[in-house]
């Protein structure tokens, strides 16, 4: 499973994802890595317990690495800049252009 | 064939020297390293390497060279660790296997997010005993009287959530100490931490902590 694939998978089996910005980072945006770097930033709370609880379902056959910030972290770490993540939206857009070159036999 | 044989599988064969990796049965993988030898690893999937897993490991793949927790979230009892180490197995996540694969040293690899910090503190001269409850967590007591139960937080950038989850998961500690090197605890994270009523700190606090100014 490639980081678009994973990035529409959680997506799809998170629904409180959509309170919050989901984004991937690290070697397994170009590679194969040990596992899939993910960040999570948004409110904590009943609302972050839940998204947890999703998340674990949904990573329970897969190798995650999930890192969770609150906005002012995020914000003071430049975290999203630095490290280069891309958002899961991007990813899925990606996902799609692939599949639509695929099925077109477009290289 | 489980999902963490496969991963580990395409992993090691992308990122480690060898010259091949097979699954042999159930969560055992065999590796044949670049010099023509054979070794057997254990890929599990437990969130929790407990020392009864691991013993049962043990009796299912007597050869075993290495033990792996191929989750992220996998946590390593103390116990399991010390079994492990008895037995000469090496024991870790996917990157030290794929370590161990390239040294061809099974028997002293060790997990390699925690090994250096580890060590180190096993050389403070200021520590009287060192019990090590998970792989993340530990006692140190000093020899000035004083002890503390440490917590070992990998995190690049140990946020609010990181402190607070790991005392959720772990229990009350006294130190959450931020051993990687190239990050530091947000602010929200040391405020976490002193509402928990525990020290967020980088190694030169905790020395300091320890009196090894």
């Amino acid at each position: 499973m490639k980081a678009p694939e994973v990035a529409k998978y959680i997506l799809t089996s998170c629904p409180t994802l959509s309170e919050f910005h989901a984004y991937m980072f690290g070697s397994s945006l170009v590679s194969t890595g040990s596992d899939f770097d993910i960040l999570i930033v948004g409110p904590s709370g009943d609302t972050l317990s839940q998204l947890k609880l999703e998340i674990r379902a949904a990573g329970s056959m897969l190798p995650l690495d999930v890192l969770y910030m609150l906005p002012e972290e995020a914000e003071e770490t430049n975290f999203v800049s630095r490290k280069k993540c891309i958002s899961f939206e991007n990813l899925c857009k990606l996902n799609n252009d692939i599949t639509k070159k695929c099925s077109t036999g477009v290289a | 064939m489980t999902w963490q044989i496969k991963f580990a599988l395409e992993y090691l064969q992308k990122n480690a020297r060898l010259n091949s990796a097979e699954h042999i049965r159930d969560d055992a993988i065999k590796i044949e390293l670049h010099d023509g030898s054979e070794v057997i690893a254990i890929i599990s999937a437990a969130y929790k390497m407990t020392t009864e897993l691991a013993a049962q490991y043990h009796v299912d793949f007597p050869d075993m060279s290495f033990l792996c927790g191929y989750r992220k979230e996998c946590i390593w009892d103390g116990g399991a660790i010390r079994y492990v180490q008895e037995k000469q197995i090496g024991w870790g996540n996917a990157g030290s296997l794929s370590d161990a694969v390239e040294s061809g040293d099974f028997i002293n690899a060790e997990h390699k997010l925690y090994f250096f910090s580890y060590r180190l503190i096993r050389q403070m001269r200021s520590i009287s005993n060192l019990d090590r409850e998970y792989d993340r967590v530990f006692t140190m007591s000093l020899k000035n009287g004083n002890s503390y139960r440490v917590g070992m937080i990998m995190e690049y950038e140990p946020t609010a959530d990181s402190i607070r989850t790991f005392w959720d998961q772990f229990g009350p500690i006294d130190v959450a100490w931020n051993i990687n090197p190239n990050g530091s605890p947000t602010q929200q994270a040391i405020n976490t931490g002193q509402e928990l009523g525990c020290k967020v700190v980088k190694w030169e606090e905790l020395k300091q902590l320890m009196g090894n100014h």
